[in-house]
């Protein structure tokens, strides 16, 4: 799999990605007036936009994106360096292996080559970080289940930390398809292992699940078979409207850590779900444009519908699983006193359910919209939540690593590599992560979690 | 006999009391002495209108004289001509006496007969007017009040003694109204120019009077150009309105006709010195304000003197019209020239702390220095740090942010040299004396008068408050993530959705909420005053919705100070949580070990339950006042999961009343 690594400033960040790093600088470059070339558009110099946020200005006034690029193979970045955009990333962050045959779909081999590539991979960071006043943090665009964006992101994900303690890392992580069968055999274990370094040494973890990307594609979009590109075009809506207040301004959540601190409570339980509303793809849009009604309420109660959700939830009928926290991030044209008569008709409803261990409520902030998109829509929403129920994703993930595991399946590949020469402890120690994971929010759920500690679950 | 009657008659001037006739007819001696009364009210009339006759005046020219003014010069015009007639009848009488010896004198009598009421009724007013020392607009009020009168002479004779008296009242209203200019050399107008200003910079500054309503208060003191209703002298006929608007009228010509633009000198306005009207040549006040309706304006006016005519109703339509006229004219140069909207966008980004970003970046940079005293640099620096702030976000070549620029006044700490460093004096710290100024667009002094900034920086001080503790709070969250206290999590989470969700309610339900009302309003409305209106109901709607104001005590505050001087208990209660945070904050710096830190936290917990319990019983106290309904819309964001109504073990009173 390929593997971009993005970097963004002042409240921001760098990424690292699949393919969907791509489209998400497109559409960055779309709603705030910037050319592929970086060249600010004629309409757009007296926008008060802050494209400072995910670009900075080169000497001759153009647009860099602040995001490194990293891949150990060459196809897809090719693809983009041919592309209109080509001109527009550093070239100097664009990194790629000189090795360029890949990590095989193999996390120990992505894994060994970051290590090995490390003092290079970090050059980069470090000259991109320094060149920044105001770093908050990194986000990194990665795939869990190929080898490059699992086993290197693995890698960079813990040394960021190290290297960068005070800073917010966040992810945005894609999920495999589970409905389908993967041309990644060994996916499972490249997941998990993921896992473990997304559970300890991320900040916050956007889950974006391939399997409801789909379905969403195929369910609400009416496209039957969706491409690559359309899945990636949905990705980078969620990536530009969850940036939306950074990147305007506005009241609140001006910085990565107003957006991500209210909606995690406690370290480890940082798994957010995403959910958008209303979605349309480009042929609807052109053939017959429906026009929904869309009102504030209209757009909070639809976001909280499961089949708006970004991520595949499976039913858990033993666990009666809630929300922790929830933002909504409204963007267009908003009537503000609407939000609190929203508010009090979920509220009455009792359309969302909250944790019984502390205090939650959906927090409902108002951005704008970039003037440069056309929509049909008035008003659309998104939804940042950290569900208890997202643990079942994870079981999921923990079940298909048992039925590997359980044949010794393609344990060969690992063994090559040196983390696994000696032997299998590092699937044992990430399984019992991820379970451990999946316990505390399943504790989450209920009013004991205040006296919840890992040790006593797994007596 | 007769000659004597139509001596007595004619001379006004000489004493004629001295004769006393016998007359053999006791029936004659009664006319007769009828006959020297009417002469005798006849000749006081005659002494008043020479004494404030023209001619007289002219002679005895003396500022001071009571009598003198235009008004009873006016007046006395009027009674002369009204006296003509009574001269044209002694001349019939006269000639026809003349041509014929045996006219008794009651048929001089009965000539002179009808005149006997309006010599009465004249005295009358002429005593009135002695006696009440009545001058001006107080004539004119009580000469209107002899029209009505059965009586068609004496009603035709008022009549024509108003119409004499009201067109110096005319004329003066007609320069106020056009051209704002008082031609009122004797102060006989309604309204008059103080001349003292500095008192009315004690009086704008001081606290709303308690029966005045907050929107009320802060739509006034506006437009004080030294000019005011002298409440005396407001005709009877004329209400209190109406006399205002009057008011209203003239100030707003004078205003226009200081707008900077127009004016050759620089004047800075922000200071809010009018300057006296002598120092502004009149060339500059006749303005292109009534356009092509200058002469309609005036003909109406002008027609207005015509007695018939002059009716209230009459001349408040012509009031009203020139009044919407001026309004539209206002509205106009603030709303388009002045670019009202943006403006108000600009007060919401700064002010309100629209533009987060820029606030946040400016926190980082000043809240160090903010938190300690200030000292005489403080000023500058905080506006370096503005200025930073600003590039940092990319808005330091906005030509917006300049006219915005931070003030810290310095208070000279009044202890002595050698306990400089004793921290026990309460010195205010940068919080709660910060002042962010602005220097707006003439004419929008109007509408951000001295008075209504203050209530802005209130505001804006309370934002940048919770945005502080919210930055500091979020800022912690790196830190005990990587805690294994669950109890310290959970307080430090406690702390913080508190914050968060106390800055979505403000900004979200009562800042964003109110302002799209306020510029709905303003969308609708083309009249100046109905803007103004809009714009202090905005402004008095905000500040009652984050309990900055007083609604259980009259007492608003003025006071620069919002924690001491306010006592909205929930405006008191979000401070101390707010303090609360503050104290959490500087925690880390305090606690070395396990055992005092759970001490702390234990503490803090405690304090915050019980202040968040305070907090919804204070609903049940409120429950009726409007602070109540804006107490629930906050308490229902707290308390959306009924978690923390649950821990705080409510009574079931409270807990009834937490439904929302």
């Amino acid at each position: 799999m390929q593997n971009t690594k993005k970097k963004c400033v002042n409240e921001a960040i760098l990424i690292k990605f699949v393919l969907v790093g791509f489209e998400f600088w497109k559409q960055l470059c779309i709603e705030h007036g910037i050319s592929p070339e970086g060249i600010l558009e004629e309409f757009a110099s007296a926008g008060s936009d802050r494209k400072d946020v995910f670009f900075y200005q080169a000497d001759d006034d153009h647009y860099i994106p602040r995001a490194v690029l990293l891949d150990l193979e060459p196809r897809v970045i090719h693809t983009i360096m041919n592309s209109p955009y080509a001109k527009l990333y550093n070239p100097e962050n664009v990194y790629l292996s000189k090795h360029g045959g890949g990590a095989g779909n193999n996390w120990a081999s992505g894994y060994a080559q970051g290590e090995k590539l490390n003092e290079e991979v970090f050059d980069i960071i470090n000259r991109e970080a320094d060149g920044s006043d105001n770093l908050e943090g990194f986000v990194l665009c990665h795939s869990i289940a190929g080898g490059t964006g699992s086993g290197m992101g693995s890698y960079i994900l813990e040394h960021l930390s190290d290297r960068f303690p005070k800073k917010l890392v966040q992810t945005y992580s894609v999920f495999p398809n589970l409905d389908e069968i993967s041309d990644v055999v060994v996916q499972p274990y490249n997941s998990l292992l993921t896992l473990k370094r997304l559970t300890e040494s991320a900040d916050c973890v956007m889950v974006l699940d391939n399997t409801a990307l789909n379905r969403i594609a195929s369910d609400r979009l009416h496209i039957q078979n969706p491409s690559f590109a359309q899945i990636n075009t949905l990705v980078s809506t969620i990536m530009s409207a969850s940036t939306a207040t950074l990147r305007y301004p506005s009241y609140m959540n001006n910085d990565l850590i107003s957006l991500v601190a209210p909606l995690i409570p406690t370290p480890r339980l940082h798994f957010l779900m995403t959910g958008y509303t209303p979605l349309s793809a480009d042929h609807e849009l052109n053939t017959a444009p429906k026009i929904r009604k869309t009102t504030v309420l209209d757009v909070m109660q639809r976001l909280l519908q499961p089949k708006n959700m970004m991520v595949s939830l499976s039913p858990d009928r033993v666990n009666q699983h809630c929300y922790i926290s929830i933002l909504n991030i409204i963007q267009g044209e908003v009537d503000p006193s609407q939000v609190h008569k929203s508010l009090q008709r979920i509220r009455e409803r009792k359309l969302a359910s909250f944790i019984p261990w502390g205090p939650a409520s959906i927090q409902v902030a108002l951005s704008r919209r970039s003037p440069y998109v056309q929509s049909s829509h008035k008003v659309s929403g998104l939804l940042l939540a950290n569900h208890t129920n997202i643990s079942s994703l994870f079981d999921r993930c923990l079940q298909q690593f048992d039925k590997l595991r359980k044949r010794e399946a393609f344990l060969e590949v690992f063994r090559k590599e040196p983390m696994f020469k000696e032997s299998l402890e590092e699937f044992d120690e990430s399984r019992s992560v991820v379970d451990d994971l999946v316990q505390e929010y399943r504790a989450a759920a209920t009013p004991d979690y205040v006296h919840w500690n890992p040790e006593s679950s797994h007596i | 006999m007769m000659q004597d009657a139509l001596i007595i008659l004619w001379n006004s001037s000489d004493s004629l009391e001295n004769s006393e006739y016998i007359y053999n007819d006791s029936g004659d001696s009664e006319i007769f002495k009828r006959i020297t009364n009417i002469a005798k009210s006849h000749r006081k009339i005659k002494t008043f209108i020479e004494i404030c006759g023209f001619q007289f005046r002219k002679s005895y020219a003396t500022k001071h004289n009571k009598a003198s003014g235009l008004y009873v010069q006016a007046l006395s015009e009027g009674m002369t001509e009204v006296l003509q007639t009574y001269l044209k009848t002694l001349l019939e009488v006269e000639s026809l006496i003349l041509g014929n010896q045996n006219y008794t004198l009651a048929f001089i009598y009965s000539y002179v007969e009808p005149f006997k009421d309006l010599f009465d009724t004249l005295n009358k007013i002429i005593i009135s007017i002695k006696e009440r020392d009545l001058v001006g607009c107080q004539i004119l009020s009580l000469i209107h009040q002899y029209i009505l009168n059965g009586n068609k002479m004496i009603h035709e004779a008022i009549v024509r003694i108003f119409s004499y008296v009201n067109k110096v009242f005319i004329n003066q209203l007609c320069t106020w109204l056009l051209y704002g200019e008082l031609k009122d050399c004797y102060q006989e107008f309604f309204i008059f120019r103080n001349q003292r200003d500095e008192s009315y910079d004690t009086l704008q500054s001081l606290p709303s009077n308690n029966d005045k309503s907050l929107v009320t208060t802060l739509q006034d003191a506006t437009l004080d150009c030294g000019y005011n209703l002298n409440p005396n002298m407001i005709p009877y006929y004329m209400p209190l309105s109406l006399a205002q608007e009057i008011l209203f009228i003239g100030k707003t010509v004078i205003l226009f006709s200081l707008d900077p633009k127009k004016s050759k000198r620089s004047h800075t306005f922000t200071t809010r010195s009018i300057l006296p009207l002598d120092k502004c040549g009149s060339d500059i006040r006749r303005f292109t304000i009534w356009e092509e309706k200058e002469a309609e304006f005036h003909n109406k006016l002008q027609k207005l003197k015509d007695p018939e005519v002059f009716e209230v109703v009459n001349l408040r339509g012509v009031i009203r019209e020139i009044k919407e006229c001026v309004t539209k004219h206002l509205w106009i140069v603030a709303v388009e020239e002045a670019q009202l909207l943006h403006e108000l966008h600009l007060m919401k980004d700064f002010y309100l702390l629209g533009r987060g970003e820029l606030f946040l970046e400016l926190l980082r940079l000043t809240s160090h220095m903010l938190d300690k005293p200030t000292t005489r640099t403080s000023t500058r620096d905080m506006n370096h740090a503005f200025q930073l702030a600003a590039r940092a976000v990319f808005l330091s070549n906005n030509a917006d942010i300049e006219k915005f620029s931070f003030e810290l006044p310095y208070v000279k700490p009044n202890v002595s040299i050698n306990s400089t460093f004793d921290d026990s004096t309460t010195v205010a710290d940068g919080w709660t004396t910060l002042i962010l100024k602005y220097d707006f667009k003439w004419p929008l002094h109007l509408l951000f008068t001295p008075e209504v900034l203050a209530r802005y920086n209130d505001m804006f001080r309370l934002l940048l408050s919770i945005k502080k503790t919210q930055h500091d709070l979020q800022s912690l969250w790196k830190t005990y993530k990587q805690s294994t206290s669950f109890s310290m999590c959970q307080l430090h989470n406690k702390l913080m959705f508190l914050m968060d969700n106390l800055q979505h309610y403000m900004q979200a339900d009562v800042l964003e909420t109110n302002f799209s009302r306020l510029v709905d309003a303003m969308g609708k409305t083309k009249d100046f005053e109905k803007l103004k209106k809009a714009h202090a109901t905005f402004l008095a709607d905000i500040l009652s919705q984050s309990f900055l104001t007083d609604n259980t005590s009259g007492n608003a505050d003025n006071s620069t100070d919002t924690t001491d001087s306010i006592n909205n208990p929930v405006f008191c209660n979000i401070m101390e949580l707010i303090k609360l945070c503050h104290s959490f904050c500087s925690m880390g710096d305090l606690v070395t070990d396990k055992e005092s830190e759970d001490y702390y936290i234990t503490g803090y917990s405690e304090r915050f339950n019980k202040l968040v319990k305070q907090l919804m019983q204070l609903l049940v106290s409120l429950r009726d006042r409007p602070c109540g309904v804006h107490l629930a819309r906050l308490l229902m964001r707290l308390d959306y999961n009924r978690w923390l109504s649950g821990e705080a073990q409510l009574t079931q009173s409270v807990t009834s009343m937490l439904r929302y």
